[in-house]
């Protein structure tokens, strides 16, 4: 994974042809349905990415992606199922804790939520090149500094684990040692975290300057070399999408209101 | 001929003004009560390349900077007197308004590059876009830059994964496309092996024959030496400005800086300082003296480090390193069966270009990365079976770039980060900082935030942090870049003061004299193998002239010079040069 491509996996599936800002307000749709609408829509959701990601040839890439959020999801589970405070029905003794139904239920729907959103975010992230979106976003007459950050955005991570690497190498070079106690592996965090935030704030000073250097933003009046195709049905597209946001808002709304 | 005429303008015609004019610029920086910068003039003409060199914080960057327009628009800074680009007041002028007028490319390759480009073409197109150029004229405007810099073969590569050298010149070429008339570099081969080096210094000669003005603060000779002149500062004045080897001579004498070695030798043969960087007439000068020198050639800057002074006593450490083979992920073998031993006391440098597998193969050293085949042993023991933190206690180990371990609030707690981590006694660490900070020359900074120091010397604060937790061996990683000749020297210093307390050293370098004066061994790496190995009398002897070259080296300029006037030995500098020409 390089910096410049990011998460981009290549490819022309039918995704991969869809305008950035098209994916990007279906993904503003799928958080919008998931934190709004009643949990049933949440399998629905996580049905449709997952046959999206396999239609356009990204099935492995997203399973081996779940690694990521495969703890935090077991920890939510496991621990509303457990500890959820208040929960009297009981569907199974575990020792001296039990399962209860409430506490499962809530795990459910909260780890279901934090899949969806995840889900869909390396969806748009696979098949979207930053530097697509970033086009794309100016074209659409957002400030540069506003392109730029979500420029930064998108490659922070990758850029961040490239330098954690070799932050790691150093400090175990001087005799930091990752194993022992959770406390002294909390300790360890300190020099590790350290020269990744002060690192990375050097480099955003160089860079910035190499952006001034080429005078990103210094003109109105940009020009674009790189042609972000928009085909008509991606925009067809959007308007249906931003209708259904629309249409989520207002069943929440009323929904709300009854 | 005068600064601001172009070359070929005839007599009688008004010159035009210098592209890039500079009258009593004077900076200071917010919150610092002394000037960075004081009374500044310069004037650099169409088709002139004028070199800036100093000490590091003389005000190199700063004068780069501000010649650039990023102060204070970019950088806050007050600033007095005038800099003039193309006839814009630079201080003064909006955002836009120098585009395409001036440009500025800094050290660290990759952070030259709009990090979002997929090819090289793209990132040419980038600048282009911020000017507004029509889309139709930009592919000509591309392809007329990239045949011009002589990297049209890199128009589809992905910019990152090209060389720091070839990334340079994307950079480099990603302005000119601009249309831009002033370039200013800020120490641009400082992180460069030796061919990319070349690379970019021919780059600038390419520029300015094409009119372009050029402004580089560099450190390394070979790239000032083909400047038309150069400016010499010191403590944010200036000292010299004249051409390349008079200006170095002079500010060795005002300003006690380093003489480079063909200056030094220019100087025995009584060259005129034009020629002072030009071997064809070193070597006549040299053969016309006939081992009589006019004047003594001027010895080093007497800088004489301290050297380190080991608090707790060590027993040597043997390495053996048994047919190696490393194979990345991604398939590629990066050593390919490589071995070598070491002995203690040995001081080893290892050179080869980017990309031979010199870092990947000091990492087996402690354990930061494993052999696919092959072994390490210390003192007859494999390592396979330590964690890296076991191994850091014997080998200590510098990475090239400082800002991936610093972290502490202070210099001193930093260097007592590693020894720390090993568990010695507090009473012992506080002896152990004092003499490491002492090595590196930086008991002063103690108490200041590593953050606060330059690059040049948070290398120097790394190297500390190592050296305080009293390593048997001491693997260093480009620990020159960046530096300045006393810097150069300092870590030279320690090199041989680990050596002579029958410590092993090994580092990887793309410094020729740092190799040649402060090494007893050296190790040629080519595509993952050794290519040569031995004494540096002996690797960078005339007959190994072509071997060197197809690793993208050269040997130290006195051994070129000796081997051109075809002595038989091979000196490794300018004093030796001279010593064996008089007998």
């Amino acid at each position: 994974m390089s910096v410049a491509t990011g998460y981009f996996v290549a490819g022309s599936s039918w995704l991969h042809r869809r305008h950035p800002l098209t994916k990007l307000l279906a993904l503003a749709l799928v958080l919008l349905a998931e934190f709004l609408l009643p949990p049933v829509v949440l399998p629905v959701l996580a049905v449709a990415i997952v046959t999206a990601a396999w239609t356009a040839g990204l099935l492995g890439s997203v399973a081996r992606a779940m690694r990521i959020p495969a703890f935090l999801l077991l920890s939510i589970l496991v621990v509303n199922s457990l500890f959820y405070p208040g929960a009297k029905d009981v569907l199974l003794p575990v020792g001296p804790l039990s399962i209860t139904r409430e506490g499962l239920t809530f795990g459910l729907i909260s780890a279901g939520r934090v899949l969806v959103a995840f889900l869909a975010s390396v969806a748009f992230l696979f098949t979207t090149l930053a530097d697509d979106l970033l086009e794309a976003l100016i074209d659409r007459g957002a400030s540069h500094r506003i392109a730029f950050v979500v420029l930064s955005a998108v490659q922070m991570v990758p850029r961040m684990q490239a330098r954690a690497g070799a932050i790691l190498e150093a400090q175990q070079a001087r005799g930091l040692s990752l194993e022992g106690s959770f406390a002294r592996r909390l300790r360890a965090l300190v020099p590790l975290v350290g020269p990744v935030i002060l690192g990375s704030l050097i480099d955003v000073r160089e860079r910035t300057f190499a952006l001034e250097a080429r005078g990103f933003g210094a003109r109105p009046g940009r020009t674009a070399y790189r042609i972000v195709a928009d085909p008509p049905l991606d925009r067809w597209l959007r308007l249906a999408i931003v209708a259904a946001c629309l249409g989520v808002v207002a069943a929440a709304v009323s929904g709300a209101l009854r | 001929m005068p600064p601001g005429v172009p070359p070929g303008v005839p007599p009688g015609v008004p010159p035009l003004p210098p592209p890039l004019h500079i009258d009593g610029l004077a900076v200071r920086y917010p919150g610092r009560r002394e000037p960075s910068l004081a009374g500044i003039d310069l004037a650099v003409g169409a088709g002139e390349r004028v070199g800036v060199a100093g000490r590091t914080g003389a005000g190199k960057s700063t004068l780069a900077l501000a010649a650039a327009g990023f102060i204070p628009r970019v950088v806050r800074a007050t600033i007095d007197g005038h800099v003039t680009i193309d006839r814009t007041d630079a201080p003064g002028a909006a955002a836009g308004a120098l585009l395409g007028r001036v440009g500025i490319v800094f050290a660290t390759p990759a952070n030259q590059l709009s990090a979002s480009k997929l090819t090289v073409r793209e990132e040419l197109a980038f600048g282009l876009e911020n000017l507004g150029v029509p889309r139709a004229e930009m592919d000509d405007r591309i392809d007329a830059t990239l045949a011009r810099l002589d990297i049209g073969h890199l128009a589809d590569r992905e910019p990152f994964a090209l060389s720091g050298g070839e990334q340079q010149r994307v950079a480099i070429a990603s302005i000119v496309a601009m249309g831009t008339s002033v370039l200013v570099l800020d120490e641009p081969t400082a992180q460069l092996d030796p061919a990319g080096t070349v690379g970019v210094a021919d780059l600038l000669d390419e520029l300015a024959r094409a009119g372009a003005s050029v402004l580089c603060a560099e450190h390394d000779p070979s790239v000032l030496g083909r400047m038309d002149r150069c400016l010499v500062l010191d403590a944010g004045r200036s000292v010299a400005l004249d051409v390349p080897g008079a200006a170095l001579e002079h500010a060795h004498a005002v300003a006690g800086t380093a003489v480079p070695t063909l200056v030094r030798l220019a100087q025995a043969a009584s060259l005129d300082p034009v020629r002072a960087f030009d071997e064809d007439a070193i070597v006549a000068g040299l053969r016309a003296c006939g081992g009589r020198f006019e004047r003594a050639a001027a010895e080093p800057a007497a800088v004489d480090p301290p050297g380190w002074v080991p608090v707790r006593a060590r027993g040597p450490v043997r390495i053996a390193i048994e047919g190696l083979v490393h194979r990345y992920p991604t398939g590629i073998e990066a050593v390919r069966g490589v071995s070598l031993s070491i002995e203690p006391g040995e001081a080893v440098a290892i050179l080869g270009q980017n990309g031979s597998g010199k870092t990947t193969l000091v990492k087996h050293l402690n354990g930061l990365l494993r052999p696919a085949a092959g072994r390490v042993l210390l003192d007859g023991e494999g390592i396979a079976g330590r964690t890296i933190a076991a191994l850091a206690g014997t080998v200590g180990f510098v990475f090239q770039n400082p800002d991936e371990q610093l972290f502490e609030r202070t210099v001193e707690r930093e260097v007592a980060f590693g020894p720390r981590n090993l568990g010695i006694a507090s009473a012992d660490i506080g002896a152990l900082v004092a003499s490491s900070l002492a090595a590196v020359g930086l008991i002063d900074e103690r108490s200041t935030n590593p953050y606060d120091l330059d690059l040049s010397r948070r290398k120097l604060v790394a190297l500390a942090g190592i050296l305080a937790m009293n390593p048997a061996v001491l693997l260093l990683d480009e620990p020159t870049t960046g530096q300045d000749a006393d810097g150069v020297a300092r870590v030279g210093s320690v090199v041989e003061a680990m050596r002579a307390a029958g410590r092993t050293v090994v580092s990887i370098t793309h410094d020729m004299e740092f190799a040649a004066r402060h090494f007893t061994r050296i190790v040629v790496l080519r595509a993952g193998v050794v290519v040569a190995d031995g004494p540096p009398s002996h690797v960078f002897a005339a007959a190994n002239r072509e071997l060197l070259a197809s690793t993208g080296l050269t040997p130290p300029p006195a051994a070129r010079i000796a081997a051109r006037l075809g002595l038989d030995l091979t000196p490794l500098d300018a004093a030796s040069l001279l010593a064996a020409l008089r007998d």
